[in-house]
Order: structure tokens, then C-alpha cells, then sequence
């Protein structure tokens, strides 16, 4: 008897890191999952090494493109019959400088990858959810979204909006058997992490190791984050039990967030 | 169910209320749990109740008495050999009145009771999880450690210095395996909350205590209380192995009623 048992959910950048954890976790708790990503061979590759048979199924899909974000959820809906759970964690940032030098372009871009896309999921998702009364909802945000770092704005403007909408929403839909949080991790060193890391890390006059370090040395634990944190508080939350916690920004970070 | 296999807890104020659905959940997922209450004979009861057989022992005393709260620890240890989970769980207040009105002894008794009982228990606790290199302090803190509400400015105060108090020593230990975080409930019906409320509704300028009940409740999203058994499963993932990377955290089961 699994915390999940029965559930659907859908989480979008599924294939790898903070995402393909809590999908694992989800599946180990007797969910089904839809995991979303843009290759299809990460894709495939993903759902052989999970090896969850008919209870994990992947969708191909850019969400920064809004129609993409739709058909996740519909294809969820198709696939199993409804929508429990909504995970809008793909997310990044590339470009970055500072304000005075960051253009409209990559600052668009931000947004586009963690905010939009989460709110285009999001405005499908509770459209199921609504009328069925029921829904569970975790906004991938990121220490980020509680604190500034320089030269990493589009970032950090993207994670605070995200926390601005987690909050509105949990109040819409309180009542409603919905709950809507935003899960804030540190640093965790991810495949997006390595891949935009370097050039963060420039922008903000670091090398890449030094950026990590920064990170570890900013929190109690002088280390990383892993994605098995961020998955042990999502499963909590997609729970019954989670059925109290909404409006939240939590802090998955070892200690780092002063709130 | 065994997600806290091997593990020692113990729990001040732990025989009703939030303390007890934590005792019972710990002990559900296989640890052995020593509970504290002032009542010796409602002790006893809660320990039958719990049915955990050897698994399971009472600690008579009052939290807010420091001989308390450092014996708690001193005979869980004694007891089972070890502590890994420590729940700084009592806390309240006994005639709570608003600041122009408050006593020295209800301001006395709600520091000792909210605030230095988690002083002594979490510095009684590390010193013997320091050098073990593993452990666990959870401490009850609530809303009110967040926002201010009149009528209960003691209940206030000592819940924003426990948080505090978390966040300080959370950078202390954070190398040496050990967490330190806060719950932040928002209004539960406990046995506390009712025997108390009706005077903490009078305090606060309310009506009745439904009508507390309702100030509380209309700030949350979901517009009802939290319940024991929502904030005993943070607990328990909290006290987990698993949670060895969550720290400094306070932890929110408050429907969105905090507003950061």
C-alpha cells in the first residue's frame, strides 16, 4: 500500500534530475506518471531505467511552447484518466548577466522555461482538477525564488514569480481539495546544472566549481542538495497528509534561506 | 512501515494532542518513543493506549520545569540506550492576556514553557548527539512564530525566538549529521487549544471561541484547521535518514495562512 496509490501525475522535465526523482518516487508509492522532456531518446532511455511498465508513460514536449504545456496534461488525462498531481518542474536559465547588461531576450527566455510554463500547466491542470475536487500541485521554484544573487536575475525573477502564483492559486482553490506549493531546493548538482552552471558561474565572476561551492558554503550542511530531498518532500505533500500544507514556500536547502 | 526502524524519540508533551499523533506515528514506523506529561495516571493510560509494549515509556514532569525537560532526555537515553529524535513538542499558554494586561508570572510561565523548555531540551539532546555524529531536534513552533496576533503576545514572542533558536543552531550542527528544524502549525483543535481558548478568545477580543477558531481559520486558503496527524507526518519524514539534507526549515502545515 503505497502513499500514491491510485494517483496521477504529471511532471513536466521528467527524464533526468530534481524531476525524474520525484517521478521514481511517485511510481514507488503506487502512482502512475507522466514524465514530459524535448528528446524523445531521453525519453525512452528514462522510462527502460525506471522500469515502471504501464505505470509510467513519457510525453515528447518543449514547454516553453504553451501549446506543449497543454497536451502534457490532456495526454495525462488520455492516458490514465485524470489528473492528481501537476509537478511544473523543467526549468533554467542561460544568458545571464547583469541587469544592465541582461537583454530582453534571455530575460524573456527565463520566464518563459520556469513561469509560463508553469502557469500554462497549471491553468490546464486545474481545470480537471476543479471539478473533480481534488488536486496536488508543486511549483519547482528554488532558493532563488526567496533570495537574490547577483547577475542571475532572469533566474530569480522567474522563481519569485513562481512563488507569487503558488500563492495566489492556494488561495483560489483552498477549499476545493487543491493545495498549491512551490518547493524551493538549493543547490543540486544536475544535469541543468552542469550544462547552464558554467556560464551562471561567468556571469557572476565564478568558476564552476566556485559557484558550487558557494552554494554548499551558504547552507548549515557545507554541501549540496540531492534530488532525493526535493522527492521525499514532494511525496509528502502529493499525500493525504499534505492535504493541510498549501500557499507554501518550502525550502529544501540545507539551511540556507533566512525565511 | 518502517521508515524509523531502530530509532529513540522522545517527546514532551507527548501523551494528547500533537505530541501523541507524533509518538504514534514514530512508533507506527517502528521506533521506540519515551512521551512526556505532567499527569502520571493519564501517563500510564497513553502508554497502554499506544500499545507499542516495550517500545514505549512514560516520563512524568512538567515541560516547563527544566528538571523535566533534561530528565525526559536523560532517561530516554538511559532507557534504550540512545536518542535520535528529540520532539520539543509541549507549549501554550495558561492565562494569556494582552500586553498591557500581562502578568509576571503568565509571561514567566509562557518563556519558561514555550521557549526555555526547547533551550533546555535541544542543549540537553545535542550533548549527546554531538558526539554520535547523528540526530534529529524537531521543535513544535507554530503561525504565531511567523505573524502577530493580539490577545497572546508571550505565545508570540517565545514561537518567533524558537525559531530562532532553530535556525541558529541548524548552522551550528549542519556538518556534524544532525537537523534541527520547526513545525508551524496553524490552529488545531487540541485539547489545549479548547480548554484554553474560551480565555484566549476573551484576551484577544473575540466573542466566543468559535469565533477564535474562525479568526484563525479565515486566513488560511483552506478555511478549516490542520489537523495532529497532518504535522505528525512532516515529523516523521523530518526524523527520517532520508531528511539528512533538511535543515534550518520552517516547516509550514498552516493551510496558507503564513504569508512567507
Amino acid at each position: 500500500m503505497g502513499e500514491l496509490d491510485g494517483r496521477v501525475a504529471c511532471i513536466t522535465g521528467g527524464t533526468r534530475g530534481i524531476g525524474r526523482a520525484i517521478a521514481e518516487a511517485f511510481v514507488s508509492e503506487g502512482a502512475n506518471v507522466v514524465i514530459t522532456g524535448r528528446s524523445v531518446d531521453k525519453g525512452k532511455q528514462a522510462l527502460d531505467e525506471m522500469q515502471a511498465g504501464d505505470a509510467a508513460h513519457f510525453v515528447a514536449g518543449d514547454v516553453k511552447d504553451r501549446a506543449a504545456c497543454e497536451a502534457a496534461i490532456e495526454a495525462t488525462v488520455e492516458r490514465y484518466g485524470r489528473i492528481d498531481i501537476l509537478v511544473p518542474n523543467a526549468g533554467g536559465s542561460a544568458d545571464q548577466a547583469p541587469v544592465v547588461d541582461m537583454t530582453d531576450e534571455a530575460m524573456q527566455d527565463a520566464l518563459l522555461w520556469n513561469f509560463w510554463h508553469a502557469f500554462w500547466t497549471m491553468r490546464k491542470a486545474l481545470s480537471y482538477m476543479i471539478p473533480q475536487q481534488f488536486g496536488r500541485i508543486m511549483l519547482m521554484s528554488s532558493l532563488e525564488g526567496k533570495v537574490g544573487k547577483p547577475a542571475i536575475s532572469n533566474y530569480v525573477v522567474a522563481k519569485h514569480a513562481m512563488n507569487g502564483l503558488a500563492k495566489s492559486a492556494a488561495h483560489e482553490v483552498g477549499t476545493m481539495g487543491i493545495t498549491v506549493n512551490a518547493l524551493c531546493p538549493g543547490g543540486i548538482e544536475t544535469d541543468t546544472m552542469k550544462e547552464f552552471g558554467p556560464d551562471a558561474a561567468v556571469s557572476m565572476g565564478l568558476t564552476y566549481q566556485g559557484l558550487l561551492d558557494v552554494f554548499a558554503q551558504e547552507s548549515a550542511i557545507k554541501r549540496l542538495n540531492e534530488v532525493e530531498d526535493v522527492a521525499l518532500v514532494a511525496v509528502l505533500l502529493a499525500s493525504d497528509a499534505g492535504a493541510g500544507i498549501t500557499g507554501s514556500l518550502i525550502s529544501i536547502d540545507g539551511g540556507t534561506s533566512p525565511y | 512501515m518502517n521508515k524509523l526502524e531502530g530509532k529513540v524519540v522522545c517527546v514532551t508533551g507527548g501523551t494528547r494532542s500533537i505530541g501523541r499523533a507524533m509518538a504514534d506515528a514514530m512508533l507506527a514506523e517502528g521506533a521506540k518513543v519515551v512521551v512526556n506529561g505532567r499527569d502520571e495516571t493519564k501517563g500510564q493510560k497513553c502508554v497502554e493506549e499506544m500499545g507499542g509494549g516495550e517500545d514505549v515509556a512514560f516520563f512524568a514532569g512538567d515541560a516547563s520545569k527544566q528538571a523535566t525537560v533534561e530528565g525526559l532526555i536523560d532517561f530516554t537515553i538511559d532507557r534504550y540506550g540512545q536518542l535520535d529524535v528529540c520532539c520539543l513538542n509541549s507549549g501554550g499558554v495558561q492565562m494569556t492576556a494582552p500586553v498591557a494586561q500581562m502578568t509576571d508570572d503568565e509571561w514567566a510561565l509562557e518563556v519558561d514553557w514555550n521557549l526555555n523548555h526547547v533551550f533546555w531540551g535541544m542543549r540537553r539532546a545535542l550533548q549527546h548527539m554531538i558526539p554520535r555524529e547523528s540526530g534529529r531536534i524537531i521543535v513544535t513552533s507554530s503561525v504565531e512564530g511567523k505573524m502577530g496576533k493580539p490577545g497572546i503576545p508571550g505565545y508570540t514572542t517565545c514561537k518567533h525566538a524558537v525559531n530562532g533558536l532553530v535556525k541558529a543552531a541548524a548552522l551550528e550542527v549542519g556538518t556534524l549529521g544532525i537537523t534541527v528544524n520547526a513545525l508551524l502549525p496553524g490552529i488545531i483543535e487540541t485539547d489545549i487549544v479548547r480548554e484554553t481558548g474560551p480565555d484566549s478568545a476573551v484576551a484577544m477580543g473575540l466573542e466566543s471561541y468559535d469565533a477564535m477558531i474562525s479568526e484563525y481559520t479565515k486566513e488560511s486558503a483552506i478555511k478549516r484547521p490542520n489537523t495532529v496527524e497532518q504535522v505528525a507526518a512532516v515529523a516523521v519524514m523530518l526524523a527520517r535518514d532520508e531528511a539528512r539534507n533538511i535543515t534550518g526549515c520552517m516547516f509550514p502545515i498552516d493551510g496558507g495562512t503564513m504569508p512567507y
